[in-house]
């Protein structure tokens, strides 16, 4: 079983579990390491992008 | 007839005026004929990262629906509203009717530092009291020392006159 945590919806205001998905730098982590699905991966990916935009995740740890 | 879910963060320095805003919004909404099936207001909240130099947001959510081509208008209206930071519009297949994590995680923010501030409440006029009477003490001990030393003064004074 993966140690990742997966919600039976994906939504970009779930920022809890798109953190898991991101590295400390705030980079996506690829779907090889983590083994998520790449169905998933593509949900996964889009609502992270949303939530960086939205300012609940960042984008790089060097915002000032 | 689109479902839409709108995410629209405030300037934080005008929080208090929110509830203005929000009707206003209300009122651009149904004048371009969009229905609002839920709003939220999560309230202020740290941002990843600073916008026009603001490090915190307000944020609202809104469940809504309506045409396509309205939302273009509404979108050309709010663009030049100074007091918003930072807005999006994404179309969903359906509301969920349950409130948003954020919304969730805000409350239990609110809920952990009430509880803390109650505790501190509780604590801190204890320990006020008994540190004044400590002091009040301290004082009492410090006069009667020097009345004492004044009294003997006295005492010394007046055996030179003798």
């Amino acid at each position: 079983m993966s140690k990742y945590e997966l919600p039976k919806k994906f939504d970009y205001k779930n920022v809890n579990i798109l953190k898991q998905f991101i590295t400390e730098t705030g980079k996506i982590i690829p779907a090889r390491v983590t083994g998520v699905s790449a169905s998933n991966q593509r949900k996964l990916t889009r609502y992270i992008k949303i939530a960086r935009f939205l300012a609940l995740i960042p984008y790089t740890d060097m915002h000032n | 007839m689109k479902k839409y879910e709108a995410v629209i963060i405030l300037n934080p320095n005008l929080s208090s005026k929110v509830d203005t805003f929000t009707k206003d919004f209300e009122k651009l909404l149904s004048s371009n004929s969009f229905n609002v099936v839920k709003y939220e207001d999560v309230g202020r909240r740290q941002l990843a990262y600073s916008i026009n130099n603001h490090n915190k947001g307000h944020y609202l959510l809104f469940n809504i629906e309506g045409d396509p081509a309205n939302l273009i208008e509404i979108e050309n209206k709010i663009k030049y509203n100074e007091s918003i930071i930072r807005h999006l519009f994404i179309s969903v297949k359906e509301h969920s009717g349950e409130d948003s994590q954020l919304l969730v995680d805000s409350k239990n923010k609110k809920t952990e530092a009430e509880e803390i501030e109650n505790k501190k409440v509780e604590k801190e006029p204890e320990v006020m009291e008994s540190t004044n009477k400590v002091e009040a003490e301290e004082i009492d001990s410090q006069e009667k020392v020097e009345e004492q030393e004044e009294s003997k003064e006295v005492k010394s004074e007046e055996g030179i006159d003798e």
